[in-house]
This record gives structure tokens, C-alpha cells and sequence, in this order.
């Protein structure tokens, strides 16, 4: 088995880093997309840090360049210009201890939902017994006991974005990037699991990096809200979260004192109707 | 209605006891629908062909002209029944079978191999897709007489015969399934940190299943084409051999009866084909 499997080595390479160091800074990073020879700029001139145990929600209008950000920050894309640090250093290629999501749930069809979520311990070689074990526990933090054996065509949409999610935790990943991952759940389902992704995510410590077209799932969810301007984007504002409650019940959150008046001036600076 | 039903309140677990009944019968009646669906379908298929054998076979009672140039479906019932117990049929379906399975083993091993690993290499593809058009449009037919030089009159020219017809349909079958593997999934991959071969083995191969048995069941059939050719050019024994020599003989009854063995031949190795993927992909059937 390979040293880095180990989380508590992982951990300690992590370490290595001064103590404070965000997971996640970026600088002044701009891309463009090359369009049938016209250069098309997406992201404009974007910085922002993502701090430990912080979830940060970014909303932007649509089509603002939101997943080229993300897919940016992960490295399936370059940047034109810019640094992108990941505990403290530029890496080329893709960032490791960084788990992705996204809104389809890409479950693999011919792996039940146990071998789906020991996908990436797997990759990892991390021996089959071990990704097991590992893969049952977080089905089951998740309310999947009892669904491991089953294949994902045999899920609600729900049940599979929380294999998705279990597949994602599983490699105890410091940051995620998530990219909408709740938008195509209806409204329940998308509470349910949320909820379940601020406890398991604010237990352990995580960084989650959110990106949602909801505003009152950013709102709810995270500690800071960044509203992201029309393309080029740039930050057009940045709103620190205080609702008063317990950050891992969504509902608590939809009723606190503070959380209308936040929508409300995050829906203005989207500025929906002017677009 | 039963008095003691009407006085005395149902409990509530004999209330689920008695839904779930009903979904069980439920489901029992449409299963039943379901079979009864299947059976017409088959009825129907038998009626279709006994009527058209015996509008075949009236049209050439009467007629010696027509019974000759058409053969009839006793006819060729006749000829079956002889060439199966002087065993010519049993031998000649064998060996086009062998000769056909190799084909299309060989060819859909080949063809597979190098479609999926085309998807290594975008450049590779690249260069190789003209030539991979150029081979496909090659009828071959044409090929027949230099196959027979390179490789003899045996059983090997048949089977290279057999293989070229499916070699090129199995590459492109499988190389289009490889490339069109969802891009964010190999993003997935790409950030749980999989190497391009995890990438190929783990996503790209499970993922073109699909596109490459959709080409097996294609091939199934043109292995047999190209068998079956290659032994209407030289040879001394198969299906092909008897169909040219009763061909060229004019009995055309004996041309029919082994026709009637080449596409029984082809519905067991189709049959096969759907089994194996029935077996290889177990979550397809729950879609
Ligand atoms: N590969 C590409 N080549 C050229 N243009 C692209 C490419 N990918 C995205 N774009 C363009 O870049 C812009 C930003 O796309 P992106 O998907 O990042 O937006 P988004 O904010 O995630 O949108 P949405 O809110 O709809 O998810 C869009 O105008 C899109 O058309
Ligand atoms: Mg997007």
C-alpha cells in the first residue's frame, strides 16, 4: 500500500505547510476561451481564499464562467494568467485531498453503489478490504445502509447524489469543489442533503468551495457568500454569513432573524432583471 | 359481505397484509399481461411464415415449371432429411461454423483492441482515419482470389476471409464507443487522481461494452457472409460449398435446404451474442 493512503500521513504532509495557511488562495486568475479564433474572456480578474473548516458559496449569473472557475482551481484546465495555491504552493496538474462534485452524479452504470464510492480509494490502490470497509462507512453516515449492492439505475436521483457525495467523502479530501451538486434535487431531498453535507463536512473540518445558482442554498449553507459578476467575472461583492444558529440545520437557517435580509441584497447585486 | 367483516374493525397490520396482497396480484396480472403480449407476437410470427410456405407450396404442386426454377418447401424438407442422415449437413454447418467463429473471434479481437486503444492517441486516430475509410470501402468480394493465393484453399483463406469482414465494422464500433465516453466523467477520474490507463481501463472499456457488442452482434453476421464467400471460391466442403455446387447444378430445392442451415446457423451465434452480454452486463437489464 502506498504511504499517502494513510490519511494521517496525508494529513501530515498538509502540515508541511506554515500553520494557517489557507487550503486555497487565488490571485488575480484570468482565463479565456478561444471561439472559432475570437477570444472570448471569461473570467475577468478573480481572487478570492478559501480558509480551513470555511464553506464559501459563489453565485453569478448565468453562464458568468462559474465551472470554468472550478474546473481552473482543480487543474482540468490553465489558466491564463494568475496563481491558484493550494496550501501555500502552485501545483501543476491536479491538487490531491481536493474531492469534485458535481450536479450529474456520474455513477459509474455497472458498479453497484459500494464499488462506486471505493472508485477513488481504488485508484488510489488502496487494498480492497480497507476501501470497503471504508466505502460502508460513509454510505452509511449518508442513510444508504442497506443500498450498497444496489446499482445506480435502481436509485431515486436523491439516493445517487448521496452515493456521489459518499464517493466524494470517502477520500477524506480537505476542500471540496462543488459545482450545483443539489440543483437538479427537489426541494426536500435538496434540505435532507445539505443538511447532512454541513454536519459531515463541519465535523471534520473541511472546505467546501460551493457554487450554486441558488441563493438561498448560499445563504444557508455557508460562512461567506461571493457574488460573481456578469462575463468577464470578476467579485462584485463578498457578504459574511452570521445567522446566530447551529450552521448544520438548513431549516433553522431559513428561519433565522438575519436570513431575508441577506437574500434579498444578494438577489439585488445578481441585479436578475437588468441582465 | 361477510357479517363478522361488517362488526368487528380490521387490525391494522391484516390492512397491509391485504395491500400488499393486492400488489402482489397486481403484479402477477401484469406479468400475465406481459406474456400474453409475448405469445401473440410469437403466434403471429409462426402464422405469417406457414402461410407463406403454403402459398409457397400450392404455387408449385400444380406447376413442374415453377416447382423447378423455386423449389418447394417439401422439396426442401426432402433434401434436409437426406443430407441430415448422410451427415453432409452436419458436416458442412460444422465446418462453416468453425470457420465463421474464427473469423469473428479473431476479427473482433483485432478490430476491438486497436479501436479502443485509438483512444490513447487523438493524433494516431487522426492519422490512421482515412486509411481506416479506405479499408472499410473495400468490398470484400474483390479480395477473395489473392486471400486464396496468400493463404490457400483451406480452411485458414476462409477464416482470414471471415475476419477481414468483421476486422474494420469491430474498430470502428468500438473506437466510436471509446471516444464517446462523457468528458466531465473523466474529469471525475482525472481528479480522484487516475492515471490514463486507470482512466481507460476503469471508465473507457466498461463504458464502450455497449457500442462493442452492439458490433458483435453486426459482425455476427457479416463473419458469416464472409465465410460463406470465401468457400463459394475454392473449396470441398461448408454451406457455401453445398449452395454452389447445387447452384450450379440447378437444384435449386438443395440450394433452399442449405440456406435454411446458414441463417439457422446465424440465429444460434446471435442467440450466443445476446446471452454473453446478458451475462458480461448485469445492470443493463435493470434500466
Ligand atoms: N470549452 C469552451 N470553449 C469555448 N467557450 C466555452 C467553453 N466552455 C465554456 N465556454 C463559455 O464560457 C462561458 C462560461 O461558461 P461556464 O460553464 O463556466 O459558465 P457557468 O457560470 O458555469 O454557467 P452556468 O451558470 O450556466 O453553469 C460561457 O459563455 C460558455 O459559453
Ligand atoms: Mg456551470
Amino acid at each position: 500500500m502506498n504511504a499517502v493512503d494513510t490519511p494521517a500521513i496525508a494529513a501530515g504532509a498538509v502540515g508541511m505547510a506554515p500553520a494557517g495557511t489557507p487550503p486555497l488562495v487565488v490571485e488575480h486568475v484570468a482565463k479565456s476561451y478561444d471561439a472559432d479564433g475570437r477570444i472570448v474572456p471569461v473570467i475577468g480578474d478573480l481572487s478570492l481564499t478559501l480558509n480551513e473548516g470555511e464553506i464559501v458559496a459563489i453565485v453569478g449569473p448565468s453562464g458568468c464562467g462559474k465551472t470554468t472557475l472550478l474546473n481552473t482551481l482543480c487543474g482540468l484546465i490553465g489558466a491564463d494568467s494568475g496563481r491558484i495555491r493550494w496550501h501555500g504552493r502552485e501545483i501543476s496538474g491536479q491538487p490531491s485531498g481536493v474531492g469534485y462534485m458535481l450536479q450529474k452524479d456520474l455513477l459509474l452504470p455497472w458498479r453497484t453503489a459500494l464499488r462506486n464510492v471505493m472508485l477513488g480509494l481504488e485508484i488510489r490502490g488502496v487494498s480492497l478490504s480497507d476501501a470497503e470497509e471504508r466505502s460502508h462507512v460513509v454510505l452509511d453516515k449518508l442513510g444508504l445502509h442497506g443500498f450498497a449492492e444496489h446499482y445506480p439505475t435502481t436509485l431515486s436521483g436523491g439516493m445517487r447524489q448521496r452515493v456521489a457525495l459518499a464517493r466524494t467523502l470517502v477520500n477524506e479530501p480537505d476542500v471540496l469543489l462543488l459545482d450545483e451538486p443539489f440543483a437538479a434535487l427537489d426541494f426536500q431531498t435538496k434540505l435532507l442533503i445539505e443538511s447532512d453535507t454541513a454536519r459531515l463536512v463541519r465535523e471534520s473540518r473541511r472546505s467546501v468551495l460551493l457554487i450554486t445558482h441558488d441563493i438561498e442554498e448560499a445563504v444557508s449553507i455557508a460562512d461567506r457568500v461571493i457574488v460573481l459578476t456578469k462575463r468577464p467575472t470578476r467579485v462584485k461583492a463578498v457578504y459574511d454569513i452570521a445567522l446566530g444558529t447551529e450552521r448544520t440545520d438548513m431549516i433553522a437557517a431559513r428561519e433565522s432573524a438575519g436570513f431575508v435580509d441577506y437574500v434579498r441584497r444578494i438577489w439585488a447585486d445578481l441585479d436578475v432583471t437588468r441582465q | 359481505m361477510d357479517a363478522s367483516a361488517t362488526f368487528t374493525p380490521a387490525k391494522p397490520d391484516a390492512a397491509a397484509d391485504e395491500a400488499a396482497d393486492r400488489a402482489a396480484a397486481r403484479l402477477a396480472a401484469h406479468r400475465r399481461a406481459r406474456r400474453r403480449a409475448t405469445a401473440l407476437v410469437i403466434l403471429s410470427q409462426v402464422a405469417l411464415l406457414a402461410a407463406f410456405l403454403a402459398f409457397w407450396e400450392y404455387m408449385t404442386v400444380f406447376d413442374k415449371q415453377t416447382a423447378f426454377m423455386f423449389g418447394s418447401p417439401s422439396a426442401i424438407a426432402g433434401f434436409l432429411m437426406t443430407m441430415a442422415k448422410d451427415g453432409s449437413l452436419w458436416r458442412d454447418t460444422y465446418v462453416t461454423g468453425v470457420e465463421t467463429l474464427l473469423g469473428f473471434a479473431v476479427g473482433n479481437v483485432i478490430g476491438t483492441l486497436i479501436g479502443l486503444s485509438l483512444w490513447y492517441s487523438r493524433f494516431v486516430s487522426r492519422v490512421i482515419e482515412p486509411f481506416v475509410i479506405a479499408l472499410g470501402s473495400i468490398p470484400i468480394i474483390a479480395l477473395a482470389p489473392i486471400i486464396i493465393i496468400w493463404f490457400g484453399t483451406g480452411l485458414t483463406s476462409k477464416i482470414a476471409m471471415s475476419t477481414l469482414s468483421v476486422v474494420i465494422v469491430a474498430l470502428v464500433t468500438s473506437y466510436k464507443g471509446a471516444v464517446g465516453v462523457d468528458e466531465d466523467q473523466i474529469n471525475l477520474m482525472r481528479t480522484l487522481g487516475a492515471s490514463k490507463f486507470q482512466i481507460f481501463r476503469k471508465l473507457v472499456v466498461p463504458a464502450s461494452l455497449a457500442d462493442i457488442f452492439a458490433g458483435l452482434k453486426l459482425t455476427v453476421g457479416f463473419a458469416l457472409i464472409g465465410a460463406i464467400v470465401g468457400e463459394f471460391m475454392s473449396s470441398s466442403e461448408g454451406l457455401g460449398h453445398a449452395i454452389f455446387k447445387a447452384g450450379s447444378l440447378y437444384i435449386i430445392p438443395k440450394v433452399f435446404a442449405a440456406l435454411v442451415a446458414t441463417i439457422a446457423l446465424a440465429l444460434v451465434l446471435t442467440f450466443i451474442v445476446g446471452k454473453v452480454e446478458k451475462l458480461l452486463m448485469p445492470w443493463r437489464r435493470l434500466s
